[in-house]
């Protein structure tokens, strides 16, 4: 479980609203933290996250470890956050490797970490690879490597977890884990009720408003699920995939 | 992908051929000059020689070249800023706005009163479609869109061109101007011209360092912005570059099409997409590109036109680009 190890806060979104998609949030995550985004699609995931990542401008505040994100430079704000879209859409060659390399855009385009993070993402063999001749999983994994070599303390990720097969997506989970007990931030969006169940905070969105945010066990009940989602939810014995 | 030996051989490969290509621009003509020739001519030892180049063809040449260099890096930045590899200056309507600009003042008879009343025309006509496209294009950049709203401007801003030469009261020297305008070419060009032009030499240099931004910008905006690019400021310094080297090439040669399709797309094809690369080569490929072409038009019996043979090999190639993208 994350603690919190100073007062400051990861990242803290206050009273965020955007037009149509986003009511009145409010969310704040302490540092360590591994947390889930849930809800319905069109629940205002995609949106939150891009206004927590300063992409998008809402009425409100955000504040990346206790810092005004208005009063942050945008060079500087490559150094402390990392947002990867939902979809990542090439429409350039550029070889696996050097989009990889674009996370060190911000640190002097120095390459460091670059191929451990291509190894960490399975991405050794197909650095040579020009990205938009890959598949939409190989991709999301180029996204993901290009956000971790950043090493930014705050990583905000757009349903990292959608176009990845099983092995894949745990192994994208145990990066996560690891880069959240070194003390870094994540916020993942996903549909995956059963994973999230396994993270250390869950957010849930429901038409653009924060529903419940806390601890799994806590949020996750079978009424918050029947009355957001629309689905009945009961504990079974089934599957159960060894989670990180 | 391209080897480490294309990316190291490329660079001195391309000056080279733009040197041999600016010999032969130098050499060839009613006149034949051989490379003794073409250096006693330019010392002043010969005065036959001399004259022939530093009045025709030296100015030729290098209208030529800062033409072709503009064009061809106009195209390179566009298609980083709209992530389309099918964005131009000429599809987009820019290249027909600089030309109406320039019309315009040619056929309000302003054109002779300075020689910057005209490049400044060029720019304003530009920088207005530009501003169009950028508004048509906000969201979503898709081919369709893009080639739409290019084929929308390009009708429009023919309409004022034509407009123009139909209903001002033309002297017949303004009108054969504006068809100069019009059809493209290099022929005539002065020392006047190539001053007009030098400010291309600037754009290209403050474009320079931008290419390691513009890779981030090309796989995405948002994703950029994350990775520390200032991407709105990125984005105006990218649109008022390629604005000003189109308008620039536009107000010395006319509309001269395809350039900046063609040798980012070669280019590209050879040396892979990073722009740190592809800025340099782009400049000296379009300009290689377009004395080549000026070469081949000048060889031609009767002569054709530099924007005539541009447009000749442009057209096939944007269809072949076109298929092989469905």
């Amino acid at each position: 479980m994350a603690t919190e190890t100073s007062g400051v806060t990861a990242l803290t979104v206050t009273n965020a609203s955007v037009p149509g998609r986003l009511d009145n949030v409010s969310l704040s995550l302490t540092p360590g933290m591994l947390a889930g985004l849930v809800g319905p699609n069109g629940s205002g995931k995609s949106t939150l996250l891009q206004v927590a990542a300063g992409l998008l401008s809402s009425t409100g505040q955000v504040a990346w470890a206790g810092r005004e994100i208005g009063e942050i430079l945008v060079p500087e704000r490559g150094l402390l956050a990392s947002w990867v879209p939902q979809e990542a859409r090439f429409e350039f060659g550029f070889s696996v490797r050097s989009v990889v390399a674009q996370g060190r855009f911000a640190s002097g385009d120095d390459e460091r970490g670059v191929d451990e993070a291509l190894q960490m993402f399975d991405l050794a063999g197909l650095s040579h690879r020009p990205v938009n001749r890959l598949s939409g999983g190989e991709r999301e994994r180029v996204l993901l490597a290009r956000a971790m070599v950043t090493g930014a303390r705050l990583q905000l990720w757009d349903e990292p977890l959608a176009p990845l097969d099983p092995k894949h997506g745990l192994e994208v989970l145990k990066h996560a884990r690891r880069v959240t007990r070194d003390g870094a931030t994540l916020l993942l969006s996903l549909h995956d009720l059963r994973v999230a169940y396994c993270l250390d905070f869950v957010v849930v969105l429901h038409e653009g408003r924060l529903r419940a945010a806390g601890p799994p066990e806590a949020v996750l009940t079978p009424e918050l699920l029947f009355e957001v989602f629309g689905v009945r939810a009961k504990q079974t014995a089934g599957l159960t995939l060894e989670l990180p | 992908m391209t080897s480490p030996w294309v990316h190291r051989f490329a660079l001195p490969v391309s000056i080279l051929l733009l040197g041999l290509l600016a010999l032969a621009s130098l050499g060839i003509g009613d006149m034949r000059l051989g490379p003794a020739r073409i250096i006693a001519g330019l010392l002043h030892r010969d005065d036959l020689a001399a004259i022939v180049l530093w009045n025709i063809r030296l100015p030729r040449m290098l209208v030529a070249m800062l033409v072709g260099a503009a064009l061809a890096a106009s195209g390179l930045v566009m298609q980083a800023y709209f992530r389309n590899s099918l964005a131009s200056p000429g599809l987009l309507g820019v290249t027909s706005g600089g030309a109406a600009g320039a019309v315009v003042v040619i056929g309000l008879g302003w054109a002779t009163t300075s020689i910057f009343i005209l490049p400044v025309a060029a720019i304003i006509g530009a920088l207005t479609a530009t501003g169009a496209v950028v508004l048509l294009a906000r969201r979503g950049a898709s081919t369709e869109r893009l080639l739409l709203a290019g084929v929308a401007l390009n009708a429009l801003l023919g309409a004022v061109t034509s407009y123009v030469l139909s209903n001002f009261t033309l002297t017949y020297e303004r009108n054969a101007k504006i068809l100069f305008w019009l059809l493209g070419g290099l022929e005539d060009r002065t020392w006047e011209h190539v001053v007009m032009a030098s400010p291309i030499v600037v754009a290209a240099a403050l474009l320079w360092p931008l290419g390691r931004p513009m890779d981030l910008l090309s796989l995405g905006a948002d994703e950029a912005q994350s990775l520390g690019v200032d991407v709105k400021q990125l984005r105006r310094s990218l649109l008022a570059l390629s604005t000003v080297l189109t308008a620039l090439a536009t107000s010395v040669a006319g509309t001269v099409g395809f350039v900046g399709l063609i040798v980012p797309h070669l280019l590209r094809l050879v040396v892979g997409p990073e722009h740190r690369r592809l800025v340099p080569l782009t400049l000296i490929g379009g300009a290689a590109f377009v004395l080549a072409c000026d070469l081949v038009g000048r060889s031609t019996v009767g002569g054709l036109r530099v924007g005539i043979v541009t447009s000749l090999i442009g057209g096939p190639f944007f269809l072949w680009l076109l298929r092989r993208q469905a």
